[in-house]
Formats: structure tokens, C-alpha cells, sequence
């Protein structure tokens, strides 16, 4: 395995592999300094660019982008108070303070080293346990994959924010996306009303660009010239002080449990389906506090708070990059637009994916180590350019990005249909949003349909008994743990509201 | 209520699709369990929505959302695909990139207004050059233009 890893990193270490990544990661550590600018959305960006690349070197961009995103939304939390990217959200809660206390430069690159640390302490496990996960998902059979497809869809609509019927709903939204076209086993044309236009199903890139970019894009537009936005400009071009950068890293250090406990949560949070960043950031926060000796001094400019959030979201990419690899589900919105990207280049994910493709694996795994030096050096070397990004304004960001991801989707197959998918999308998903619908399931529920379909079937046409769902041990478990994902929300809601109930009073 | 009529109106239509010989479930199957999963959770969205209206609304102080700009950016994107085709990348490029940048932050200056061109031109030319010259992506020829 190790002798596999070395070849994939020496592999990586050529020009035509490291210029990609490289810029991957510069775009990222630019696209997650951007407040408004989403991980997700940098990606979307640079996908179009990775069509002519090969798929390693394309994908290699890709990981670049989400490791270099997953540190750069904290230059925005420390010097302006907002989250240049939701992975960073936890970020702010001290980041912040302890800039405003005079010492902007320290918040910054604590968070960068922990980053650091913690994506390599994440690449840990990247390298020695996807092989074992992708081990087990080869013992399953359709049951179990369909029960572990309901599981992920249970865990992401019982997360929701807003209410878990809008995640459930936003789930069925994106299953229903995927039936549209012709049926995977006759070929019979489902829901087409007879349109040439959704004849042949609605393609899933321009689908999420559409959702997920041009959404994000509008919702943005909706604050222009709002009081926050004018703060954004007017905080821009902050100084750093001087500091010492062996100093930072002996405070992380200081704190062996909190760096190691933080990846942990932050690798598990990645590993779970579609949950992302920001939770793991918020999670790996509240640990920190729960754990810590001086809670109290947690937001109000305390470091472990940094250190655990960015450990976490950067060890959260490693998870999500098992997740897709072991099981072909995607950890996050992130993982789910590089999916996409290696279908376009026909590499099928999943259990054997590993065995299949090891030059591919591997350089992924390369990839991923090599993008903590080079955000490294990126954010040391360009630092005071960065620091002027967080200022660029909306009005010129949002056309280019917009220009980009119509790009993104016409370049797919060169088609004016993909744009119009795009835009119709880009519309629903705006007027999802504004219903208050959390995309998360949409997009999980598109990615997987056609598995979840497809495996369903398979199971019923292997055996027509649909007790074999319960009675298989890793499928009833499966199985189980979705109903009690779903009955721990709604105890959740229901406890939140009696709370609710309790505190106010009927007037 | 709207997807409620939605997924019971496609679940009707799923029953109507063909089922087929050798497969022990037709293609409705699985459609029909997700659109009866939507249509419960829709029927349970709008009975609590009914609920919910009985109590009285909570007022409080929403940040101010400047929809209008919203309705403008969607239109001008919406003009954008339209001309697409017709005008070909490069020029309605540079159109929507200065018609969608003047829209959402108007400049007042002769040199905001360079600015603005700048980045218009700027956008389609890199753009065309990185797609079309580096990465061999076929962009958009209008019909209209033929350029």
C-alpha cells in the first residue's frame, strides 16, 4: 500500500498533475475566501476547465479546490466576521474576536496550520481505511445498498434546518428529478408528456450548477446593498501584525487531544453522507467546549475554538473523499460535483473502485496530502492579495461566475439544452430556497436516485420476498438506523417546540 | 398545496405507465413510492402550515431582501440564454457580463463605466481563449452573427 502511495505521489509530482492542483487549490483557498462564494460553487467554477484535463489531473484540481476552499473561508470569518465559505461557520464564533482583539494575523494562521494538521492527520485515515470500507461495501448485495442509499437520505433530511417534511420533501424533489426519462430496466419514457426536451432524462451536472450556483447566486443578490454587505467593504484591507509562525504551531500542539479529537469528528462528520463541512466545523466546536478546561473564554478570541473548527472541516474532505471512493456516495455537495466529473470521464465509483483504477486512487490520495503544502504556500505567499479578495464586489463576481457555470453546463455536450436545464433549475432551486426547502436532500436525493432504483429492482427481481430489507442483518440495520435518524428529528423538533411553548407565553 | 397537486397528479400518471413482461415491478413502481412519499409529506406540510396560521404571525425584523434586483438578474440572465444562440458566446458574453454588472452596482463615473467595459471584455475574451483555444470546448456561434 505504501509503495502504491509513493508511486502516487511521485506520479502526482509531475507538472501535468501538480500545475492543476496547484491552481485547484489557489482557486479554492480565493473561491472560500469570498463571502458568498461556496466550496461548492468554486468547484461548479472550475469543473469546466477539467473537461480537457485527464481525469487524474482533473480530479487533482478538484481536491485542490475543496482543501484550499475548506481553509479560505477562515480568512473572511477572522477579518470580517462572516464565513467565507459554511464550512467555516465555526470559525467566526472566536476567530473573529480574537481579531478585533488586535491580533488578526495569529487568528488567520492558527486557523491555516490547524488546517493543515488536521488535513493531514485526516489523510491518515484516507490512506489506510478506504481500502477496508471499500472491503465491506463489496459484501453487500442490492439489499444492502438500497437500506445504506435510505440511510443516507434518512440521516440528510433529519438534519434539515428548517423542518424535517421540507427534507423529506426536498429528498422526494431530487428522486423524482432522476425518474424523469426513460426507466432503467424497459426503457419505458416516464413523465416525458411527449417533450424531446426532458425525453432523455434531465442531465444531473447542469441540474446541481443550476441549484446550487445560480440559487446561492440570487439569494446573494437579494442582501446587495444591505448593511452587511457595506460592512464587507468597508472592513476589507486589514494589516497583519507580526507574529511567529513556530509560536502558532506550538500553541496547536500544545493541545494533542484537541487537534486529534477534532479530525476524528471532522473525518466522521465527511464519512456520513452529505451532512458537510459546516456541521463538522460546528460540531468539532461544541466538543472543544464541552471538553475544554476554560470553556468560558470560547468565544471571546480563544484558540481552541479555531483550532477545532479548521482541524475538523479540513479532515472532513478526507472523509468525504472515502465516502465516494469506498461506496461511490458522495460525502457533500462537493464530492458530489466530482462524482459527476469522474462519470464524465467514465470511471465508475464504488467498492471496486480502488482495485479498478489504483493509479487513479492513489494519485487521489496523493493529490489530497500534496494540497495541504500547497495552500501552505499559497496563503504564505499571497496572503496580502487575499486579504484584498475578501473586498471584490458582488457586482463583478456574480456575472463572471454566472458566465462560468453556463459554460460549465453547454461544455458538457456542447448543447444549448444543458443551459436550459441550468437556468430552469437555477429558478426552482431559488424558489426552493426561498420557500425555505434545504438543497442538501434535493441533491443527495438526484445523485442517488438512480441507484437507490436501480438496486431496489435488482433486490425484487433476485428475490421477490421484500422481507429480505429487514431480515438481512446489515440491511435491517441499515434499515433501522434510518427510522431512528427520522424519529430522533421529530423527537428533536418536538422537543424544541414544547421548549418553545414553554418560554413564551400565550398572551 | 402546489406540490401536493404535483405529486398526486404524476402519481395518477405513474399508475398509467405500462408494466412490462419479464420485470416483476414496471416502471412505476419506484416513481410511485417516492411521489406517495412526497404527496404524504406535502398533505402533512399543508396541514401544518393551517395550524401554524391560527397562531399569530411572528412580525420580527427581517433584513431587508432587495428583490427587485433578484427579478432583474434572473431577466437578464434569462435574455442571456435566449441570445446565446443567436449572437453567439463572445457578444452576448460581453453584453451580459456589462448589462448584468450595471444592473446591480450602476456606475456613476466615466471611469467606473471603463471599468465595467473592462470586465465585460475581459470576461468573454479570457473565457474564449481558455475554453475554445486551450481547452478545445466549442462555445456557442450565432445564428444571427455567425461569429
Amino acid at each position: 500500500m505504501l509503495d502504491l502511495l509513493w508511486s502516487g505521489l511521485v506520479n502526482i509530482a509531475q507538472w501535468k498533475y501538480l500545475l492543476p492542483l496547484f491552481a485547484g487549490t489557489f482557486i479554492g483557498v480565493v473561491g472560500g475566501s469570498l463571502p458568498g462564494v461556496t466550496i461548492t460553487m468554486t468547484v461548479i467554477v472550475v469543473l469546466p476547465f477539467t473537461y480537457g484535463l485527464d481525469p487524474l489531473a482533473g480530479l487533482a484540481a478538484m481536491t485542490g479546490v475543496y482543501v484550499g476552499g475548506s481553509t479560505g473561508g477562515l480568512i473572511a470569518c477572522c477579518l470580517l466576521g462572516i464565513p467565507g465559505s459554511p464550512s467555516s461557520i465555526a470559525t467566526t464564533f472566536d476567530g473573529f474576536p480574537m481579531a478585533r482583539n488586535g491580533e488578526p494575523g495569529r487568528a488567520i494562521w492558527l486557523g491555516v496550520w490547524a488546517s493543515v494538521w488536521g488535513g493531514l492527520l485526516g489523510a491518515l485515515f484516507l490512506v489506510f481505511l478506504t481500502g477496508p470500507l471499500a472491503a465491506i461495501a463489496l459484501e453487500f448485495g442490492p439489499w444492502e445498498y438500497f437500506s445504506l442509499f435510505v440511510l443516507a437520505m434518512a440521516m440528510v433530511a433529519g438534519l434539515s434546518e428548517s423542518s424535517l417534511l421540507k427534507g423529506l420533501i426536498s429528498t422526494a424533489i431530487g428522486l423524482l428529478i432522476t425518474v424523469v426519462g426513460h426507466d432503467p430496466i424497459g426503457s419505458v419514457p416516464r413523465f416525458t408528456f411527449g417533450s424531446a426536451f426532458i425525453g432523455g432524462g434531465f442531465p444531473f451536472l447542469p441540474v446541481l450548477i443550476g441549484i446550487f450556483a445560480f440559487a446561492q447566486i440570487m439569494t446573494d443578490l437579494e442582501k446587495l446593498n444591505s448593511p452587511r454587505s457595506d460592512a464587507l467593504q468597508s472592513l476589507a484591507g486589514v494589516r497583519l501584525e507580526r507574529f511567529s509562525h513556530l509560536k502558532v504551531n506550538l500553541e496547536i500542539f500544545k493541545q494533542p487531544f484537541l487537534l486529534a479529537w477534532s479530525t476524528i469528528v471532522g473525518l466522521i462528520i465527511g464519512i456520513l453522507p452529505a451532512i458537510g463541512g459546516s456541521a463538522s466545523s460546528v460540531m468539532a466546536y461544541d466538543q472543544a467546549k464541552k471538553f475544554s478546561k476554560t470553556p468560558d473564554r470560547f468565544g471571546k478570541g480563544h484558540p481552541e475554538g479555531i483550532i477545532a473548527s479548521e482541524a475538523s472541516n479540513n479532515a472532513n474532505v478526507s472523509g468525504s473523499l472515502m465516502t465516494i471512493m469506498a461506496f461511490g456516495i458522495p460525502g457533500d455537495a462537493v464530492t458530489a460535483v466530482m462524482l459527476g466529473a469522474m462519470t464524465i470521464h467514465g470511471i465508475q465509483s464504488g467498492p471496486l473502485f480502488i482495485s479498478q483504477n489504483p493509479d487513479i486512487a492513489y494519485g487521489i490520495y496523493a493529490a489530497y496530502i500534496l494540497a495541504h503544502p500547497c495552500m501552505l504556500l499559497i496563503c504564505l505567499a499571497l496572503m496580502p492579495l487575499m486579504l484584498r479578495v475578501t473586498s471584490v464586489r458582488m457586482a463583478v463576481l456574480a456575472p463572471v461566475v454566472l458566465v462560468l457555470c453556463v459554460v460549465g453546463a453547454y461544455a458538457l455536450n456542447n448543447t444549448m439544452q444543458s443551459v436550459y436545464v441550468l437556468l430552469l433549475f437555477g429558478v426552482i432551486g431559488y424558489v426552493l430556497v426561498k420557500l425555505g426547502f434545504p438543497l442538501a436532500p434535493l441533491i443527495l436525493g438526484l445523485i442517488l436516485g438512480d441507484q437507490i432504483e436501480i438496486n431496489l429492482v435488482r433486490a425484487i427481481m433476485t428475490d421477490a420476498n421484500p422481507w429480505l430489507f429487514l431480515t438481512r442483518p446489515i440491511s435491517g440495520l441499515l434499515l433501522l438506523a434510518a427510522a431512528t435518524s427520522v424519529g430522533l428529528a421529530i423527537w428533536q423538533h418536538w422537543r424544541h417546540q414544547t421548549r418553545m411553548a414553554e418560554e413564551e407565553p400565550d398572551f | 398545496m402546489i406540490l401536493l397537486a404535483v405529486s398526486l397528479f404524476l402519481l395518477v400518471k405513474s399508475f398509467q405507465l405500462p408494466s412490462l413482461p419479464i420485470v416483476p415491478v414496471g416502471p412505476g413502481f419506484y416513481p410511485a413510492i417516492v411521489l406517495s412519499l412526497m404527496a404524504a409529506a406535502s398533505a402533512l406540510l399543508v396541514v401544518q402550515d393551517l395550524l401554524k396560521r391560527r397562531a399569530p404571525a411572528d412580525a420580527g425584523d427581517a433584513p431587508r431582501r432587495n428583490y427587485r434586483l433578484v427579478v432583474i438578474a434572473f431577466a437578464i440572465v434569462g435574455a442571456y440564454v435566449a441570445l446565446l444562440p443567436l449572437l453567439g458566446f463572445r457578444i452576448a458574453t460581453v453584453l451580459f457580463v456589462g448589462a448584468l454588472q450595471a444592473a446591480l452596482d450602476r456606475p456613476r463615473t466615466v471611469r467606473q463605466w471603463v471599468v465595467l467595459a473592462t470586465i465585460a471584455l475581459g470576461t468573454a475574451v479570457i473565457s474564449y481563449f481558455i475554453f475554445e483555444r486551450y481547452l478545445l470546448v466549442l462555445l456557442p456561434r450565432g445564428a444571427w452573427t455567425g461569429f
